[in-house]
């Protein structure tokens, strides 16, 4: 991989996508953390968490990452692997919701 | 501490650096009025000549509110707030929850002003976002708010471009300590006999060192509120409660309960507040009623956290019985970790949890904060002096920005008070920050040094604060024999901060070229 090319792929990885990761982390938070007592936990600590310290947090350490690791691959993993785990229950929940709109409706 | 490689650590520099000259104007910006912000109650209280202390919810007022929900359509008691405006006086606004046809959801219904009798002095119809808005009256602290909040970008873009601004003064936080291979020992080193520009950087590495807790705490809680409606309720309905805000909202703020729309004649609202100050101590800063006129009603009262703590309190009660139900949790309905993180925010962002010390230590850390990223600027531009003398427009406009936003506010805190006896605050508050800021931007096109601006902006900013006091006594507010009988010290203690604080700026621009001009001479080593 040239060392332009190397580069290019940091900088994308620690911005557009740093911030694609962790918007995808706040919509699949809720689907796996505890409720809480109140019930409310799993949505109030994306809200509460991640935009005010999760997703910077998750950002930073995605952005950072990006710049300071030797190891591209390593990065583009980890990034993906977030991605991918957190779309993958947002999208599970969204076809659930929508067959049993379906089945509703029929 | 943290040791990085050399080009890592180059890298970083990088970093700090380029976060900083991005967006590091428009974070000064935030950063500074979000500073005299935390002031924004005070100076409303000063600006305006307030004298009253009793809140309205410490006076009769349930026969005002009776009153107006018998001239407004049924339609709209599905909700109504109750707050304080202007000399303590009541404000109501009694709506309904609708869903605009581009799928926005809205509170629509009435905004009742009342005067000090409780007689409506106004009444504005529409939408939450089209009845509220500044006052003749707290025109100034509304401008200053609206500045911090959304440096006057329309909604939701104000509050993205601060949120972000948030994420990079975390980035710049982060970079920062990275680079610093001698972290405690940085923190105690203030080189005085040095070149300036190590001078210089001793001081904003101090500043920036000590006040590093309190830029997270910002940068976290800013980024909270300025991406919690915008992109984290969008988007947590979405994935959660199939896109429908409403049934998040009711989730996590909502009171369950069976409905019961029988008509019922409301409870003493007197009665309620009174119990509720009893309870906590504290006067609400907001009371809210659902489905007035229904057995059903509820009343949720919101105060202050009480003395030692730093959570708020909610109380609810029956509205049709005017009985205490329970204390509430902020979010959901029984205690939990989320609830209890989402209500120290606001305190935790604004100060205000310990009274004047937390505000005035708020303000303190905010005014360092503002000297980092100011200095963080130049050094990064003195660093570059003599390799990019194209740079100059960026000193020029560094220097408009970090003296002219001060000199712009008390430009507008001057025309406020001339204007707000006229009624004509609203027009003229921000239009002499337009004017002021024009003017800045003129001097620096035309000065004939960076030195020059910045000592001339100073010493205007100094002459204009000092002048502050004279204008509002000649402007008819309140002397200080009164405000202090009347029970508002505040006023007297702000006529002395900006007389002593514009006093200190004059002298201070006039003895600069005595000492040495604020931009230094030659570029600083690389550590």
């Amino acid at each position: 991989m040239s060392q332009s090319w190397r580069k290019w792929t940091r900088i994308l990885l620690a911005g557009p996508g740093a911030v694609l990761v962790a918007l995808v982390v706040m919509a699949g938070m809720p689907l796996w953390l505890p409720g809480g007592a109140a019930g409310v936990d799993n949505l109030v600590l994306p809200l509460v968490l991640v935009p005010l310290v999760l997703v910077p947090l998750i950002w930073a350490a995605l952005f950072f990452h990006a710049c300071l690791d030797r190891r591209l691959s390593r990065v583009a993993a980890i990034a993906a692997t977030l991605f991918l785990f957190h779309a993958g229950l947002v999208a599970h929940k969204l076809l659930v919701q929508r067959s049993a709109f379906e089945e509703h409706r029929s | 501490m943290i040791h990085l490689k050399k080009d890592e650590t180059k890298l970083m520099v990088a970093v700090h650096g380029w976060s900083g000259i991005v967006l590091g104007l428009l974070l000064y910006a935030v950063i500074f009025t979000g500073m005299a912000a935390v002031f924004a109650e005070e100076i409303g209280i000063w600006s305006a000549g307030h004298v009253e202390t009793r809140s309205a919810f410490e006076r009769p007022m349930d026969g005002s509110i009776r009153r107006l929900a018998a001239q407004t359509p049924a339609k709209y008691h599905e909700g109504v707030d109750l707050f304080e405006i202007g000399d303590h006086n009541l404000g109501a606004f009694f709506h309904r929850h609708e869903t605009d046809p581009d799928g926005t959801l809205v509170s629509r219904g009435i905004y009742y002003q009342l005067d000090r009798k409780g007689d409506v002095a106004k009444a504005l119809h529409g939408t939450g976002e089209e009845v509220f808005g500044p006052r003749n009256d707290d025109a100034l602290s509304s401008f200053l708010v609206d500045t911090h909040v959304r440096l006057h970008v329309p909604n939701p873009w104000g509050l993205l471009l601060t949120g972000i601004v948030g994420l990079v003064m975390l980035v710049a936080a982060i970079s920062g300590l990275l680079i610093h291979r001698h972290l405690f020992k940085d923190i105690f080193t203030l080189r005085r006999s040095a070149s300036p520009v190590l001078v210089d950087r001793d001081r904003h590495s101090v500043a920036g060192t000590w006040s590093l807790p309190f830029a997270f705490i910002l940068a976290f809680t800013g980024s909270f509120f300025s991406f919690f409606g915008t992109i984290g309720v969008p988007i947590v309905a979405m994935a959660a409660f199939g896109g429908d805000v409403q049934a998040l909202n009711d989730a996590v703020f909502g009171n369950p309960g069976r409905p019961d729309p029988r008509p019922a004649t409301m409870g003493n609202m007197d009665r309620i507040a009174a119990d509720a100050i009893r309870r906590t101590g504290e006067v609400p800063t907001f009371i809210t009623i659902e489905n007035f006129g229904r057995a059903d009603a509820k009343v949720t009262s919101f105060h202050p956290p009480k003395a030692g703590d730093i959570e708020p309190v909610t109380l609810l009660y029956d509205g049709a019985q005017a009985k205490f139900l329970h204390t509430k949790p902020s979010i959901g309905t029984q205690p939990s970790a989320g609830g209890t993180l989402a209500a120290i925010m606001a305190p935790m962002h604004f100060g205000n949890f310990a009274g004047m010390l937390s505000k005035a230590v708020w303000f303190a850390l905010g005014f360092a904060m503002c000297y980092v990223t100011f200095t963080g600027l130049r050094l990064w531009l003195a660093r570059r002096r003599e390799d990019m003398r194209s740079l100059e427009w960026l000193d020029r406009t560094v220097m408009v920005v970090g003296f002219g936003l001060p000199f712009a506010l008390v430009c507008s805190a001057a025309a406020f008070l001339i204007a707000m006896p006229l009624g004509s605050a609203t027009y003229w508050t921000p239009a002499a920050f337009l004017i002021a800021s024009g003017v800045a931007i003129l001097g620096g096109t035309t000065a004939p040094s960076v030195a020059a601006l910045g000592r001339a902006l100073q010493f205007a900013t100094g002459l204009v604060l000092a002048g502050l006091v004279p204008l509002r006594w000649i402007s008819g507010g309140p002397g200080w024999g009164r405000a202090i009988e009347a029970g508002q010290p505040i006023i007297a203690a702000l006529d002395l901060a900006f007389l002593l604080a514009g006093i200190w700026m004059v002298w201070r621009a006039a003895a600069l070229p005595a000492r040495r001009l604020p931009f230094p001479a030659r570029p600083v080593p690389a550590e």
